[in-house]
């Protein structure tokens, strides 16, 4: 047996819930198909792509560890290439010096802190005079972050949104009323 | 006799790093270059062992998606 871990994305034409379904029923097709045992289960939910693949410009991913007969490992690559519900798929063998999976939003937390420290040291080390300030090499924001903004940014938008929306409905109301009896 | 040059530390053998993990694009992209190429091990200040990896979780992103192979201009 051989610790494997698998990395898919799902097509964005599915919605939350059937996303989070049909990775449930592709561990489930593991388990049962290839007599893996699966280990880890993390849905990652909607991401923004780096770049546009098949037309899209996200998809929702999900990350397994599992263990499988490395026998079976080539046939689950052709039966994954084969699947319409996945757009792409990584399929990889853990390291087994590799620290313990970690779930994606416990990793987005650790690496918001990690920026949070830095950005801190950055401040305190200014006000220090007399020394010259580092060189340091151009660290634009990757693509990939601006889209791990992008989903939260759409969950959020909404619910801001609501409040102001109820406000213009009636002001509008107010002023069809009131021209309707100028009239 | 001139000093020493300060001895090579390869930061993430300093942060007890066994293997490169590909699923974080954060850490990966401090070792790319603004055109999102992999920077050079003279850059990157990593011992081989960790570049070959870094290599690797890279080129593994790139294809999840995760990261770029190129910038794109908005």
């Amino acid at each position: 047996m051989q610790q494997y871990e698998i990395m898919v994305i799902i097509p964005n034409s599915l919605d939350a819930k059937a996303a989070e379904k049909s990775y449930k029923d592709l561990n489930k097709r593991l388990a049962d198909e290839f007599g893996a045992q699966v280990t880890f289960e993390d849905f990652w939910g909607e991401r923004g792509f780096a770049y546009i693949i098949n037309k899209q410009k996200w998809g929702y991913y999900a990350v397994s560890q599992f263990e499988m007969d490395p026998t079976r490992a080539q046939e689950l690559r052709h039966e994954l290439n084969l699947d319409k519900e996945i757009v792409r798929f990584l399929l990889t063998k853990v390291d087994p010096r590799a620290p313990k999976p970690q779930k994606y939003a416990d990793m987005q937390k650790e690496y918001a802190a990690a920026n949070k420290k830095k950005a801190e040291a950055a401040k305190d080390a200014k006000p220090a005079p007399g020394k010259k300030a580092k060189l340091t090499t151009v660290k634009e924001d990757a693509p990939a972050k601006e889209a791990d903004t992008k989903p939260t940014e759409k969950a959020e938008a909404p619910a801001a949104d609501e409040a102001p929306k109820d406000a213009v409905d009636k002001k509008l109301d107010a002023i069809i009323d009131e021209s309707s009896t100028d009239l | 006799m001139p000093p020493r040059p300060k001895k090579f530390v390869c930061t993430l053998c300093k942060n007890n790093v066994q293997v490169v993990d590909y699923k974080n694009p954060g850490f990966l992209a401090n070792y790319i270059t603004y055109y999102r190429s992999l920077q050079s091990r003279f850059h990157t200040g990593v011992c081989l062992k960790h570049q070959k990896q870094l290599a690797v979780a890279v080129k593994r992103a790139r294809g999840m998606g995760l990261l770029a192979a190129v910038r794109y201009e908005k």
